[in-house]
């Protein structure tokens, strides 16, 4: 049967981290949406670690926040510890991290999608999409019901075709416990979207009351919690602004009754049982063919690849307030279940510890990203748009940020608007998607502050500034918070001038800022402002020399950045352009010539061609 | 569309070939180049004479230059023609210089493309003007692919694999911060780095045609004892630069002086004389000689015409050749002298350091060998090795800049942003590095991953 006769705006398929933002940034900017789960019971799941944020990643989620997500603050009432990493360094590299209430993270995102006005969330596997024309128009079900939808968003993650691995045991699903959506490939591949295979892996959970803390090592969280939303641009409303309804919502006060992990090592014994039974391993015995992500190596490479390497840090993750379970960070593993046991027995604390859940590898689809557009839509399908790890990205923030992207894109794509592209220069989110359409991956891409050129402009408290105009254009804020946010980047800009230009004993304030390393006596005045404004102002004033080093280089990109190429382009017929150069082009097909400087293989003097090309004005079909 | 606001430099006129050659700069900084070299505000389309000096006041010839307001220009920016001596080696000095002074060398075509995104050209020779960056590229690439075949790609990939380890430790650190990696160590960092430092210096420096254009060709004034050889030296400077003595063996060490004969500038080194059987103090003046003449591009071989000929250390001859050397028959003033008493493999000069006669021709001939030696350089070699030199010369300044954060223990993310500027100088040689080689050898070289 035909679900509903006029179709929804967008249809976001799958409930994972990008599934969730990219339903609400659609319904919030108005867009009647419809979110298809396969279960409802299990909506934005860590299925891995139970944290969110760490390096570059924590940068991403305070990014989704100032585009009105909903990571951050979810993270921030549900969090169980909260730790800034990198103190030691500077601003720009510091990144928050939490360990959240896995289940308390779900109920409180669950109870929000419940609670979002022009949102329905109903239950049923995808097993297809509906195309006329070439475009999309839908999706059919497990249940033999189809949906209508001017838009889809696929956001599977590692359901599409998802085969698990626990030594030479092998189940279908994306997820211990979840089902595999095996048709849904088939309809891509139907649609002219190549499909390719990743892997990545987990490992076993076991019963915190199993293990022996006694000589291991506490890292607690941070006695100042550092959060992901801002609350300093929010009012009571907008930090719950789903409770407006009057309806109990779970979470606390954030950084509140803080938890502790803990540490352990492996020991020779370990990496004996695991060098006895490579042979057995998923990924030694030759059963699994995807790239697994070389970050976040199995137990397996770590012994094979740094055998030199006495001992490998482990860290005990507690998985909620009200639950018992602990995940082991860093034994990732697809050796069979019998090695697993003998193995996390051979570490210290865990002699005795009891196992939850095995460890498992999985292998799954995904589609290259370079099928797609900027915005996150299909290049070889009209109004089908797909985030997360169906693009080949690993991680929850990246999913989050992509889904978020792909929501807003959509649901303007129903009104005709251009869609929203964030640039390389303004934000992660935008280095993430750049390289994902631009060069691809070949192994589940993660972001890394490294891979990031302008990395000293995005620190993370300036995130709500550096997307105010996103925020803005594309109506993703509310008008007190877009008011409130305008305040502040005038106030920093205010106290930026002022220091730069008052002078006391004869040196400026902000010469003295540079001086000192630690922080000098400022006007009271200005100690007044709140620590948003005071700690951005700083930062600016600080690194000035490199900041501005940093934007001069931008505005040298952009002059390229804005040239666009016009989509008729035949790169095999321009004059002058090399054959290999064309070849590239033709493949990637930018849209316009700072992308196309980005692909490997094409140089400046094709990019010189191609700005006379398209300054001529001709039909560049030739 | 928006334009480049950069100003760019190259030569206008094919290397070696005409008497004059024509350095072309164009975009907004140019008035204020022309200000700042010539002392002088630019008058449009009136060529004036003046002399070049570079940025540090020295003087690299005396030259034309032509000054064109934009949009009448053959850009449509402002733009300068410098005309100089049709030495290569010249109009080399003028480029580094150009590109000392803030401009960056201009890519292949770029003043056709400046030209035409300008409106200088009509629409139908956008064409042209495509083939035309394609043929100077390829033309450029061929020469730049010949020389990163040899020793200089070989160098290049060496600075570049030390420059990608060092890299790889820092953004580890970065990056990882929860991982068990062993303790940042910032001093062998810093000693890396010094190292890489050193190696970009010397490969800057040890390039033959590097040396010769940053200082002159270096020209070894040698012969025997009281031949004349700082007599020699002194006329050629046109004043008394080196002590001139009766007493043999009075120049022990040596001495050196900049000239410029003609359009080449030369690094004159008067030396201790060559004697066959030399005291110790006179020792270890020949032993400096024979260092110098080892690296010598040019030897003026001063022979006292009133002696019969000489024979030079084995070491010291076994470099010279008909290519390199001038015999120098001195002191014909004297009517003792017997200057055609042999014949030489090598051209030969009679002259006499103290009335100066037969310096025209003497003049003559150093011109010629310099002549010949830049014939060597080849044409677009010499564009390339500009670029070479910029690039490396930048790729310097940002490891200057690593290591002083570094050494003041300033945040290491700023030390990365300068070593990404020393990474993007050496692609300019090599072609583009992509960071991810950088995440490659991280992966590789520390265990990481939770
Ligand atoms: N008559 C004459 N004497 C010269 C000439 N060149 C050098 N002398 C003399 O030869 C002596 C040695 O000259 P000097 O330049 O010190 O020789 P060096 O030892 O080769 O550097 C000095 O007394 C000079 O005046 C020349 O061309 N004619
Ligand atoms: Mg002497």
């Amino acid at each position: 049967m035909i679900f509903n006769r006029t179709p929804f705006d967008v249809i976001v398929c799958g409930a994972g981290h990008a599934g969730v933002e990219a339903c609400l940034a659609a319904s919030r900017t108005g867009a009647s949406t419809l979110l298809l789960t396969g279960n409802i019971d299990t909506i934005a799941q860590m299925s891995c670690n139970p944290a969110i944020g760490g390096q570059a990643k924590g940068q991403i989620v305070r990014e989704i926040d100032a585009l009105g997500g909903e990571m951050a603050i979810n993270t921030d009432v549900t969090g169980i510890q909260f730790r800034l990493l990198n103190e030691s360094k500077g601003p720009a590299v510091q990144s928050p991290r939490a360990q959240c209430d896995k289940k308390a993270y779900q109920f409180r995102l669950k109870h929000t999608l419940e609670l979002q006005p022009n949102l329905q969330v109903f239950q049923a596997t995808v097993t297809g999409l509906i195309f006329k024309a070439g475009k999309v128009v839908g999706c059919q079900t497990n249940l033999d019901i189809d949906f209508l939808g001017q838009t889809v968003v696929i956001t599977t993650g590692t359901f599409l075709r998802g085969l698990m691995h626990v030594g030479q045991n092998k189940n279908e699903g994306g997820r211990l416990g979840d089902f595999s959506a095996k048709t849904l490939s088939g309809s891509l591949l139907e649609a002219g979207i190549e499909l390719q295979r990743l892997k990545t892996g987990t490992p076993p959970r076991i019963l915190g009351r199993s293990i022996n803390f006694t000589d291991l090592q506490e890292q607690k969280g941070d006695p100042e919690p550092t959060l992901f939303a801002f609350h300093d641009t929010r009012g009571p409303e907008e930090l719950f602004h789903v409770e407006r309804t009057g309806e109990r919502r779970i979470g606390w006060k954030p950084g509140s009754e803080q938890v502790s992990c803990w540490m352990t090592y492996t020991t020779p014994e370990s990496e004996r049982i695991v060098r006895e039974n490579l042979h057995r391993s998923a990924m030694y015995s030759g059963e699994i063919s995807g790239v697994g992500p070389r970050y976040c190596p199995s137990i397996e490479d770590k012994f094979v690849r740094f055998a030199d390497k006495p001992r490998h840090l482990l860290y005990l993750e507690p998985e909620g307030r009200n639950t018992n379970e602990y995940y082991i960070n860093g034994l990732s593993t697809s050796l069979p279940f019998d090695v697993q046991l003998d193995l996390v027995h051979s570490i210290p604390g865990l002699e005795k510890a009891i196992l939850l859940r095995p460890a498992y590898a999985v292998e799954y689809d995904f589609a290259p990203p370079t099928q797609m557009f900027p915005s996150l839509e299909s290049r070889k399908v009209e109004n089908l748009f797909l985030a997360g790890q169906i693009n080949g990205t690993s991680g929850y923030e990246e999913a989050a940020a992509q889904g978020l992207v792909a929501g807003v894109n959509a649901a303007r794509k129903t009104r005709g608007e251009n869609p929203m592209i964030i640039r390389r220069h303004e934000a992660y989110i935008g280095v993430l998607i750049d390289d994902l359409v631009t060069k691809g991956t070949t192994e589940p891409y993660r972001m890394f502050t490294s891979r990031a050129e302008h990395r000293l402009l995005f620190n993370h408290g300036s995130a709500e500034i550096r997307l105010f105009q996103h925020g803005k254009d594309c109506n993703l804020l509310s008008i007190n918070r877009l008011n409130k946010i305008e305040a502040k980047i005038k106030a920093v800009h205010h106290w930026q001038n002022t220091l730069e230009n008052t002078k006391a004993h004869g040196v400026t304030w902000a010469d003295t800022v540079r001086r000192s390393s630690s922080s000098p006596d400022l006007p009271a005045e200005f100690l007044a402002q709140p620590k948003e404004v005071r700690e951005e102002t700083l930062y600016r004033v600080r690194y000035r020399g490199y900041l501005e080093r940093e934007q001069r280089q931008i505005e040298k990109l952009k002059s390229v950045e804005n040239i666009r190429i016009p989509d008729s382009i035949d790169y095999a017929k321009i004059p002058g352009l090399r054959r290999e150069s064309a070849l590239k082009l033709h493949q990637h097909r930018p849209l316009n010539l700072g992308q196309a400087g980005r692909i490997s293989g094409v140089n400046p003097v094709d990019i010189s061609i191609l700005m006379v090309l398209i300054a001529a004005g001709k039909d560049p079909k030739f | 569309m928006s334009f480049p606001s950069d100003t760019i430099a190259a030569l206008a006129t094919p290397v070696g070939t005409s008497a004059i050659a024509v350095v072309r700069a164009s975009g907004p900084q140019v008035a204020a180049l022309v200000t700042g070299i010539f002392g002088e505000t630019p008058l449009p389309r009136a060529a004036s004479r003046a002399d070049y000096k570079d940025v540090r006041g020295l003087l690299v010839d005396d030259v034309l230059f032509t000054f064109f307001a934009g949009p009448n220009s053959f850009t449509g920016e402002d733009t300068v023609e410098i005309s100089c001596h049709g030495n290569p080696f010249i109009a080399q000095k003028i480029l580094e210089d150009l590109f000392a002074r803030g401009c960056r060398p201009a890519e292949a075509g770029e003043f056709s493309k400046r030209a035409f995104l300008n409106g200088r050209m009509d629409l139908s020779q956008a064409e042209a003007v495509m083939d035309l960056i394609h043929a100077h590229s390829e033309r450029a690439l061929t020469a730049a692919n010949q020389q990163l075949r040899g020793a200089l790609g070989r160098q290049m990939d060496a600075l570049i694999s030390q420059l990608i380890n060092i890299l790889a430790r820092i953004e580890a650190y970065i990056d990882f911060p929860e991982e068990d990696l062993p303790a940042e160590d910032r001093v062998s960092v810093l000693r890396e780095l010094e190292r890489l430092k050193t190696d970009t210096g010397r490969l800057l420096a040890t390039s033959h045609y590097g040396t010769m254009l940053r200082d002159g060709i270096k020209t070894v004034i040698l012969g025997e004892p009281n031949a004349g050889k700082s007599s020699l030296l002194n006329r050629l400077v046109g004043r008394d630069r080196a002590l001139v003595s009766a007493e043999p063996g009075t120049t022990r060490d040596y001495l050196e002086e900049r000239i410029l004969v003609g359009p080449h500038a030369l690094r004159l080194i008067d030396t201790a004389g060559l004697n066959s059987s030399p005291s110790a103090l006179e020792k270890h003046g020949i032993d400096k000689t024979i260092e110098q003449a080892a690296e010598a591009d040019l030897f003026l071989w001063v022979i006292d015409a009133t002696h019969p000929l000489p024979s030079l250390p084995s070491s010291v001859a076994a470099r010279l050749s008909s290519a390199n050397t001038i015999a120098v028959f001195n002191k014909i003033d004297l009517p003792t002298a017997h200057p055609d008493s042999a014949p030489r493999n090598f051209p030969a000069v009679k002259i006499s350091a103290l009335t100066g006669v037969g310096f025209d021709s003497f003049h003559v001939e150093i011109a010629r060998l310099a002549d010949s030696f830049q014939a060597e350089c080849g044409d677009e070699l010499i564009a390339i090795n500009s670029r070479h030199a910029y690039a490396l010369e930048r790729a310097n300044q940002c490891l200057d800049s690593a290591v002083e954060k570094l050494d003041a223990d300033i945040a290491t993310e700023l030390v990365a942003s300068d070593l990404r500027g020393t990474l993007d100088a050496f692609g300019q040689i090599s072609g583009r590095i992509d960071h991810e080689k950088v995440l490659d050898q991280l992966f590789a070289s520390f265990c990481i991953g939770k």
